[in-house]
C-alpha cells in the first residue's frame, strides 16, 4: 500500500526543493495568500473591535429612550441617610460640546445617595465641583488656554476616566459632579437608577436610543465595503500566482504518471504543494496582521480610533483561518486539477475552453440594471427612511447596494475576457505590422490569460471611480450649502428644545456684565439672543411650513450675518426660534431674508427669557473656542454652541467626508499595490513560458523590438479596453447610488481622480515596460536548444 | 516487487496484442494490429511516420486503452484494467525510455532514478541506495546530484534508462530512445540498454524508424497503416 506520508514528503520536496523557479512560485503564492489572510484577519478583528468599541459607548446612552424614568421631585432632596438599603437615583445630563471640530461628550452627574450608580471607568462618582476627564481631553485641557476650553467645565480634576469608559483612546469625555439641586433644574437632566449597558448596535429604538457609536448595520456596511474593495484584487493575485509555471508542473506530473504514479498520487502531490505554499502564506498573514495591528487600530474608519487590544481574534477564529485557508488551497488545487487530464503522455485540458461569448456581459448589465432599479423605485418599502427623508436605511443599503456593486464587480471579471477577445479581433483585422498581428491573434486565442494580467487593475479602477465619484459629489453638495457664516457663527439652543414634545423653558436673560463680557471676547463680532414668543409662529423662507417663533432685536440681528434682516424702520423682528435651520442645510435660504417686524419695545424684549443664541466670530479657531466658552458661561442652560458645519457632523446624516476620503485612499492604494503585483507576476510568467518560442523566432530573424511590441501590446490592449468599460461602469454606478440615496447628480471628477487613474495606468505600463529590456537576455540562442 | 522475466501467457508469449483498434477522432491509428513478444526478447517495431507504431506501444504498455481487441500480459488481460491497476503495472512491471527522457526537473538525477521505488512506497534512503549503483554502471559517476537541465542529452537518456530498469521490469518499452541523440551517443545508449536488459532478463519492445537502431533487436516487425504488416527475423544486436 502506498503510504500517504511518503507522497506528502515527496510533494514537499517538489514544492520546496525544485530550484529557483519553484522557489519563486512558492514565494509569490505565499505572498498572495499572506495578503489575503491578513485582510481576512483584519476584517474579522475589525468586527470584534467595532463591537467592543460600540459596547463602550453604551453608558453614554444612560437615560435615553422611552424607558428612561421621568424627573422626580423627591430626587432633588439631599442625599438619603446613610445605611438606607436601596438604589439611589443619579441625576444625569448628557450634552455635546465641540473643540476644533472634535466632539466632546459632557456628562453632568449628581448623586442623591451613596448607592447611586457609577459609570464604567470611574472609581467613584465625582462630587460637586469635581470632574473626571478622559486622558485625551485631560491632555487637551492642559495644552490650550482656559478661556478657549477649560473654563467651560467648572470643577477640579479628580482623576482620569479608565479604559472601560472610553470608546476610543482619543475619546474626549468629561464627567462633572454637581449637587442634585443644581442639576435637577437644568433642561435635559434626568434621574436614573442604572447605567445603560445596551450597546448601540443592539438599540432598536424601544430599549434605548443611540447616543454614540454605530448601529450594527452601519458596522456591517463599512466592513463589507472594505472587504469587497480589496477581496477581488487579492483573489486575482492568488489565482495568477498559482498559475505560474502551470504548464511545466503539468508536464512534470505527466512524467510521473508515466513512471507509474496513480491519479490519486498526483492529486496528493498537487494538493501538498498548494497546502505548503498556502500554509506559509497563512503564517505570514498572521505575522503581518499582528505587526500592523497598531496601525490599523489608529485608523478611525468608524470615526474613532480603536485600542490595539480591541482588534482581537478569538481562538475559534484563529483556528478557522489557520486551518481553513490551507484547506481551501487544497480544495482549489484539486478542483483545478480536475480541469486538466494528466496522462502519461502529457497534460491536456479535459475540454478545450470555448471562445468567450457575448452572454458574459449579462452579469455586468444585471448589476447596473439592479442599481438603476433602486434609483427608479427606491427599493423595498422596509428599506425606506422616515417620510420626507431621501435614501435607504443602512440595512437597505446593505441588502440592495452591496449585492449590486458586488454583481458589477463580478460582472467586470466575467466580461473581461470577452471584451479582450473582441478588442483583439478588431486589432487583428486592422493590424498592419507583425507585432500587432501576433499580439492580437494571441489575445484572441487566449483572451482569459490576457485579461487575467490586468484584472486586478481593472477592479481597482472601478472601485476608485465609484468611491471618489460619490465622495466628491457629497462634498460638493454639502459644502455648497454652507456659506462662510456656517463655519464662523456659533448657534446654541435650549437642550429641551431638541426633544419633541418636551416644552422648552426659556432661560433667564444674562446680566449686562455677562453680555458685555461675551461681546468683548476677542474675535466676537456680534451676539444675537432669541427671546421667547409663546405661541408665536413664523413662516420659513422658500415656502416651508410655519414653525415656532422667537423675537430678536434688529440691532443684534444686523450683527450676525446669515440670519436674515429686519424690515426697514423696525426695532424687533420675528424669526424662527431655532436660528439657522436643522443641521445648517437651510442657512443659504435665510441669508438676506427679511423677517416680519415684531410689535414689542426694547424694554419688553429685554425681559423675555432666552430660547437660543448665536455668536458671530471672525471664523478663526481660537475665536470660535473663546466664544464658545464665553457663551457657555453666560448661558449655561443652553446646549453647547456649535457651527452649522459641526451640527452636520453631529447629526450623523453622513460620515465625515475626510474620514471617508482616508478610508477610500487606503482601499485604493492597497488595491493598486496588489493589482501591480498581479500584473508583474503575470507578465513574468508569460515571458517565462515563451522563452523558447521567442528564442526560436529571434533565430529566424525577428528583431527584439518586434517581440517587445508583442509583449507590450498583449497587456496594453486588454488594459485600455476594459479600463474604459470599468470607469464607465464606475461612473454610472456612482451616479445611480447618489441619485437613490441622496438625490444628488454626479459631480465632475476632481484632479485627484485623474491623478490616481493616470498614476495607476502609468504604473501598470511601467511594470510591462520594465520586463521588456529582459527580453533580449532571456531569449538568447541558448534557449532554443532541445531539452 | 517481482521483475525480470515475466510469466508467459497461454500462447507462450509474455506480452501480446490481439487485433487492436483505436482511432483519434475520425483518424484510425490501429486497425486490427496484433503483436506478441516472448520473455527476454528484444523486438523492434518499425514503420513510417504516422503508421501507428507508437500507438501500438502505448496500448501494449497500458497507457492507452484500445477501442477493440485485447492486450495480454503474463497470462492476464490488461486492457480492461482500471487506471489505478494500470498505473501499478507501469510502476512495478514495466519500464519506459522515451525520446525526450521525461525526467522530473525538480528532482536530482539519483532521485529521478529512484522515483518508481518512491512511488511504490519504499523509504527514501533505501530507494536512493538502490539507485546509486546504476550511475557507475551506466557511466554517470558524479552526476547523481545534477538536475535534468544540467545534463547533456545522452546523460539524461541514460538516467531515464536507469529509471526504466531499476524495478527490474518484465518489459522495457523504448519509444525512439535515440531520436534526440547524435549517432555516436545513440549507439552508446543502445549498447547499454541492450546489455542491461539482457542482464535482467527484461523483454524490450523498441519503436524506431532507424534501421541501425532496429539492428540491435533480435526480431523486427513493420507497422503500416495501423497494421502489423510483416514479421522478419533480425540480427542479434552487438
Amino acid at each position: 500500500m502506498i503510504r500517504l506520508g511518503a507522497m506528502i514528503r515527496l510533494g514537499l520536496r517538489l514544492a520546496v526543493g525544485g530550484g529557483r523557479e519553484a522557489a519563486v512560485r512558492l514565494v509569490l503564492i505565499a505572498a498572495a495568500v499572506a495578503a489575503g489572510s491578513a485582510l481576512l484577519l483584519i476584517t474579522l478583528a475589525g468586527l470584534n473591535a467595532v463591537n467592543a468599541q460600540n459596547g463602550r459607548y453604551a453608558w453614554l446612552g444612560t437615560g435615553s429612550g422611552p424607558a428612561a424614568p421621568a424627573r422626580s421631585a423627591s430626587a432633588t432632596a439631599d442625599p438619603a441617610p446613610a445605611g438606607a438599603n436601596r438604589q439611589d437615583p443619579l441625576w444625569w445630563r448628557l450634552t455635546v460640546d465641540f473643540y476644533d471640530g472634535r466632539i466632546i461628550g459632557r456628562v453632568d452627574v449628581a448623586a442623591t445617595g451613596p448607592h447611586s450608580p457609577v459609570p464604567p471607568g470611574l472609581p467613584a462618582l465625582p462630587g460637586p465641583g469635581q470632574s473626571y476627564a478622559s486622558p485625551a481631553l485631560a491632555a487637551l485641557l492642559r495644552s490650550v488656554p482656559p478661556a478657549r476650553l477649560g473654563d467651560r467645565y467648572p470643577g477640579k480634576a479628580a482623576g482620569l476616566i479608565g479604559p472601560a469608559g472610553l470608546p476610543s483612546p482619543d475619546s474626549l469625555i468629561i464627567v462633572t459632579g454637581y449637587r442634585p439641586g443644581q442639576l435637577a433644574g437644568l433642561p435635559g437632566a434626568r434621574a436614573v437608577t442604572s447605567i445603560q449597558t445596551i450597546s448601540p448596535s443592539s438599540c432598536n429604538g424601544q430599549n434605548c436610543s443611540v447616543s454614540g457609536g454605530l448601529n450594527a448595520a452601519a458596522i456591517d456596511l463599512i466592513l463589507s465595503t472594505i472587504a469587497l474593495g480589496l477581496l477581488f484584487p487579492v483573489l486575482m493575485f492568488i489565482g495568477t500566482a498559482t498559475r505560474l509555471s502551470a504548464a511545466r508542473r503539468e508536464q512534470r506530473f505527466a512524467a510521473m504518471r508515466l513512471t507509474g504514479a496513480t491519479p490519486r498520487q498526483i492529486s496528493v502531490l498537487a494538493a501538498t504543494e498548494s497546502v505548503a505554499a498556502a500554509a506559509a502564506g497563512t503564517v505570514a498573514g498572521f505575522c503581518v496582521f499582528y505587526a500592523i495591528r497598531p496601525v490599523v487600530a489608529a485608523f478611525p474608519f468608524t470615526g474613532a480610533a480603536f485600542f490595539t487590544g480591541d482588534l482581537s481574534l478569538s481562538v475559534p477564529v484563529i483556528a478557522a483561518v489557520a486551518l481553513g485557508v490551507p484547506l481551501a488551497a487544497a480544495v482549489a488545487s484539486l478542483t483545478a486539477l480536475r480541469r486538466v487530464r494528466i496522462s502519461p503522455l502529457g497534460a491536456s485540458r479535459r475540454t478545450r475552453p470555448p471562445a468567450p461569448r457575448a452572454w458574459r456581459l449579462i452579469p455586468l448589465a444585471a448589476g447596473l440594471a439592479a442599481l438603476a432599479f433602486f434609483a427608479i423605485t427606491g427599493g423595498l418599502p422596509q428599506w425606506h427612511r422616515e417620510p420626507g427623508m431621501p435614501g435607504m436605511t443602512t440595512t437597505g443599503q446593505l441588502q440592495a447596494f452591496l449585492p449590486g456593486f458586488a454583481l458589477v464587480l463580478a460582472g467586470l471579471v466575467i466580461a473581461g475576457p470577452w471584451l479582450t477577445m473582441t478588442g483583439a479581433r478588431l486589432l487583428a483585422r486592422r493590424a498592419r505590422r507583425p507585432a500587432a498581428l501576433i499580439a492580437a491573434r494571441r489575445l484572441a486565442d487566449n483572451p482569459r490569460a490576457g485579461f487575467r494580467a490586468v484584472s486586478g487593475l481593472i477592479l481597482t479602477l472601478f472601485v476608485t471611480t465609484v468611491t471618489l465619484g460619490v465622495i466628491t459629489t457629497i462634498a460638493a453638495n454639502r459644502g455648497a450649502h454652507a456659506g462662510p457664516e456656517a463655519r464662523s457663527t456659533l448657534v446654541a439652543q435650549l437642550v429641551g428644545a431638541q426633544q419633541p414634545g418636551v416644552p422648552a423653558t426659556p432661560l433667564a436673560p444674562p446680566g449686562p456684565a455677562q453680555l458685555d463680557r461675551l461681546r468683548g471676547t476677542p474675535g466676537v463680532r456680534g451676539v444675537l439672543l432669541v427671546r421667547s414668543d409663546p405661541g408665536g409662529q413664523v413662516q420659513l423662507p422658500g415656502g416651508g411650513g410655519a414653525i415656532p417663533a422667537g423675537l430678536v432685536s434688529c440691532a443684534q440681528l444686523a450683527g450676525v450675518p446669515g440670519a436674515g434682516r429686519c424690515p426697514a424702520g423696525a426695532t424687533a423682528a420675528v424669526i424662527p426660534e431655532q436660528i439657522i435651520g436643522p443641521a445648517g442645510h437651510n442657512s443659504r435660504s435665510q441669508v438676506g431674508h427679511v423677517w416680519p417686524a415684531a410689535a414689542i419695545t426694547a424694554r419688553q424684549l429685554g425681559q423675555r427669557g432666552v430660547v437660543s443664541a448665536a455668536v458671530a466670530t471672525d471664523g478663526t479657531g481660537p475665536a470660535l473656542e473663546r466664544a464658545r466658552t464665553a457663551l457657555e458661561r453666560a448661558l449655561p442652560g443652553l446646549a453647547a454652541a456649535s457651527t452649522p458645519a459641526e451640527e452636520s457632523q453631529l447629526a450623523g446624516f453622513a460620515q465625515q467626508t475626510s474620514e471617508e476620503q482616508k478610508l477610500a485612499d487606503v482601499i485604493i492604494i492597497a488595491s493598486l499595490v496588489i493589482a501591480g503585483c498581479t500584473m508583474a507576476t503575470s507578465v513574468a510568467a508569460g515571458l517565462t513560458e515563451r522563452q523558447r518560442p521567442f528564442s526560436l523566432l529571434r533565430l529566424t530573424g525577428v528583431p527584439v523590438s518586434t517581440l517587445r511590441a508583442v509583449v507590450g501590446l498583449e497587456s496594453a490592449v486588454p488594459l485600455l479596453i476594459v479600463a474604459a468599460v470599468a470607469t464607465g461602469a464606475g461612473f454610472l454606478a456612482a451616479q445611480l447610488y447618489l441619485v437613490t440615496q441622496l438625490g444628488y447628480t454626479l459631480a465632475p471628477p476632481t484632479s485627484a481622480y485623474y491623478l490616481i487613474v493616470a498614476g495607476g495606468l502609468t504604473a501598470a505600463l511601467a511594470v510591462i515596460g520594465s520586463a521588456l529590456p529582459l527580453l533580449r537576455k532571456i531569449t538568447g540562442p541558448e534557449m532554443a536548444r532541445n531539452e | 516487487m517481482s521483475g525480470g522475466a515475466g510469466r508467459a501467457g497461454a500462447g507462450g508469449s509474455l506480452i501480446e496484442a490481439r487485433d487492436l483498434e483505436l482511432s483519434f477522432g475520425a483518424t484510425p491509428a490501429l486497425r486490427g494490429a496484433s503483436l506478441a513478444a516472448d520473455a527476454g526478447e528484444m523486438l523492434a517495431v518499425m514503420g513510417p511516420s504516422g503508421s501507428g507504431k507508437s500507438t501500438l506501444l502505448y496500448c501494449l504498455a497500458g497507457i492507452l486503452q484500445p477501442s477493440a481487441g485485447e492486450v495480454w500480459f503474463g497470462g492476464r488481460r490488461i486492457d480492461t484494467l482500471g487506471e489505478t491497476e494500470r498505473s501499478a503495472l507501469r510502476r512495478d512491471r514495466f519500464g519506459f525510455v522515451f525520446q525526450s527522457g521525461q525526467l522530473v526537473p525538480e528532482l536530482s538525477a539519483v532521485e529521478n532514478v529512484a522515483l518508481p521505488l518512491l512511488l511504490g512506497g519504499m523509504r527514501r534512503a533505501s530507494a536512493l541506495a538502490q539507485a546509486r549503483p546504476w550511475f557507475g554502471r551506466l557511466g554517470l559517476d558524479g552526476l547523481e546530484g545534477r538536475r535534468s537541465g544540467e545534463l547533456s542529452g545522452g546523460q539524461a537518456q541514460r538516467v531515464a534508462l536507469a529509471r526504466g530498469l531499476i524495478t527490474r521490469p518484465a518489459v522495457l518499452f523504448a519509444d525512439e530512445p535515440t531520436g534526440s541523440l547524435d549517432s555516436l551517443t545513440g549507439e552508446q545508449v543502445m549498447g547499454l540498454l541492450t546489455e542491461a536488459a539482457r542482464d535482467q532478463g527484461s523483454t524490450v519492445i523498441l519503436v524506431t524508424h532507424e534501421p541501425r537502431v532496429a539492428a540491435y533487436a533480435r526480431r523486427e516487425v513493420i507497422v503500416r497503416d495501423g497494421r502489423v504488416s510483416s514479421l522478419t527475423a533480425g540480427r542479434v544486436g552487438s
